[in-house]
């Protein structure tokens, strides 16, 4: 297997991957969120506020790997 | 003009310094610009040296022995600064370390021309009107424009007619060339026929489909300054004429060019509103009075009522900035500045900065490194320190580079992501050789400008205002000492 060949296999698989942490996290975040919105819905502001940031950080995780494939998709000739 | 306008001078020297040091760091070798910041240096302590024997011999102490005793030792001290001049000069090079000397002065040159500008009857009279000042500043910045872009065009026109002195010295490669020339540009003309049948379906679909067209590398939008840069060297390409340098500046600024628009956009619309204001508002009052509330409730909930307001400014204008960035994205023939790395890391390098700066200002560099030594009090946090140490100033560095790489990962994935829907909506429908594509990428629109913009937005502010938060000295009245300073304030 050639480099090109490894870099365009192992690309889509790694956000693939990274995608799949990034999900779970997302889940759970929400999970909680929700949760907590039900048991205090007074609080909806402020939870969901922290929800949107924390799931910022989930989802910044997937984006990383984004940037790093299309940093090295150039190099697939 | 006294010891305050020195310390003034001092400041500006140090702030200046370091920026043209920076600066050259970045251009030239680094010889010259660590001479430029010996020289810079250097002349800042024989200033303060100077100043202090001034001060000495002219203050109420004069003629006691502790003054002789403080003369004594501040010539000892400039006996021992001219040798470690003469070592300088030695070891860097000359013309830096001089220009490194000349630079406070030529700070203090400038600092007392323009405090006697600004007292001067000349410029009350020009500044009291906003539109003859906006004049004078737009012919400023145009002649200074016509005097570089001349400058730049004189010595591309030397070496232009270098090159042609050596052209004619060699007649044969010349003949060569024109000879060359018209087959290459038949190839060319044919290529391209050849291409344009075979995609002239799709590339007008495309341009139907909301304006984008196949281009080397990734695939983007086409956006007004790119249309232009490439009208323009197309222009000049069949002309025959190397290609104008505006149209390099804008094909190298094309961000830059665009994240200035927003600005002034978003200048314009504050400018207005806040020298236009009615009890009654109007909608676009409306819209800014909603936001600056919201804003300030929001960053001075979480920053608390102390150190609120001094940020509330900084973090509601980066958010406004950042999501019209975002948005004007998809607008058609527009271009978000956040899909390129080098503004998201232009404003996460601005709030570490001033992160940093507020740090230092609140705390003091002791206790600067206190938090950066994790605030240890007792031995286990002492002997912690090694370790935390490292920790915190990584963590430090980490910060602007995750919140740049997070902006621009989400914006220039969205733009990828509606660059391939509409380019499938145009290959979907390519079979039928319509003027138009299926329109796959709305949808994907209304998602980035309700969601992804605002929320990398509002983002991009939180985490800022978290860090703020996390480097301002912490108020200790709730009862938490030292334990979960951070998931205290953090809520």
């Amino acid at each position: 297997m050639n480099f090109a060949a490894a870099l365009g296999l192992a690309l889509p698989l790694g956000v693939g991957i990274a995608a799949i942490g990034s999900g779970i996290g997302l889940g759970m975040i929400g999970n909680g969120a929700m949760q907590a919105i039900g048991r205090q819905p007074e609080a909806t502001a402020k939870i969901q506020t922290a929800m949107i940031i924390i799931g910022a950080f989930a989802e910044a995780l997937t984006i990383y790997a984004f940037v790093t494939v299309f940093l090295l998709s150039g190099k697939i000739q | 003009m006294g010891l305050e306008f020195l310390a003034r001078v001092r400041r500006s020297s140090i702030v200046a310094g370091l920026v043209v040091t920076l600066a050259v760091a970045a251009a030239a070798p680094y010889a010259l610009a660590g001479g430029f910041a010996a020289g810079v240096a250097w002349s800042l302590v024989n200033l303060a040296l100077l100043q202090f024997v001034v001060v000495t011999m002219t203050g109420p102490e004069r003629g006691t022995g502790a003054a002789f005793r403080r003369l004594a030792l501040a010539f000892a001290g400039s006996l021992a600064l001219f040798a470690a001049g003469a070592f300088l000069l030695t070891k860097l090079p000359i013309m830096a370390l001089a220009a490194g000397f000349t630079f406070p002065f030529l700070v203090m040159v400038l600092k007392a021309a323009s405090a006697a500008l600004l007292e001067s009857a000349f410029w009350r009279r020009r500044t009291a009107s906003p539109w003859q000042a906006g004049v004078l500043v737009l012919t400023l910045v145009g002649a200074t424009w016509w005097a570089s872009t001349n400058f730049q065009g004189a010595t591309r026109a030397d070496a232009q007619t270098e090159t042609h002195a050596t052209e004619h010295a060699a007649p044969a490669t010349d003949a060569h060339a024109t000879e060359a020339a018209p087959a290459a540009g038949a190839e060319g003309a044919e290529g391209a026929g050849g291409a344009a049948t075979g995609h002239g379906e799709a590339a007008a679909g495309e341009h139907a489909a909301g304006g984008h067209e196949k281009a080397e590398g990734p695939q983007v939008f086409e956006n007004v300054l790119g249309l232009i840069v490439k009208s323009a060297e197309h222009a000049a390409e069949e002309k025959g004429q190397p290609v104008p340098a505006w149209v390099h500046f804008l094909h190298q600024f094309e961000i830059v060019i665009y994240s200035l628009f927003v600005a002034v956009l978003i200048s314009i619309i504050a400018i207005s509103v806040a020298n236009n204001w009615q009890s009654v508002p109007g909608p676009l009052q409306a819209l800014v009075e909603t936001w600056v509330e919201h804003a300030w409730n929001f960053f001075c909930g979480i920053l608390g009522p102390k150190y609120g307001p001094r940020f509330v400014p900084f973090l509601g204008t980066l958010f406004v900035y950042i999501y019209v960035m975002n948005v004007i994205g998809l607008i058609p023939f527009m271009h978000s500045p956040t899909s390129n790395l080098n503004i998201t890391v232009a404003m996460a390098l601005t709030v570490f900065v001033y992160v940093q700066f507020t740090a230092f200002r609140e705390l003091g560099f002791l206790g600067w490194l206190d938090h950066m030594a994790g605030s240890p009090r007792d031995v286990v946090g002492w002997a912690l320190v090694p370790l935390m140490m490292p920790v915190h100033l990584i963590g430090e560095i980490a910060k602007p580079i995750s919140l740049s790489c997070r902006l621009f990962g989400n914006i220039f994935g969205e733009d990828m992501l509606l660059v391939g829907f509409a380019t499938l909506g145009v290959s979907a429908l390519s079979a039928l050789h319509l003027p138009f594509g299926l329109p796959l990428q709305v949808p994907f629109m209304f998602l980035a400008a309700l969601i992804t913009s605002p929320v990398q937005a509002l983002v991009f502010t939180m985490l800022s205002t978290i860090y703020f938060l996390l480097m301002l000295p912490h108020d200790h009245d709730h009862g938490h000492e030292h334990h979960g300073e951070e998931a205290h304030h953090a809520h």
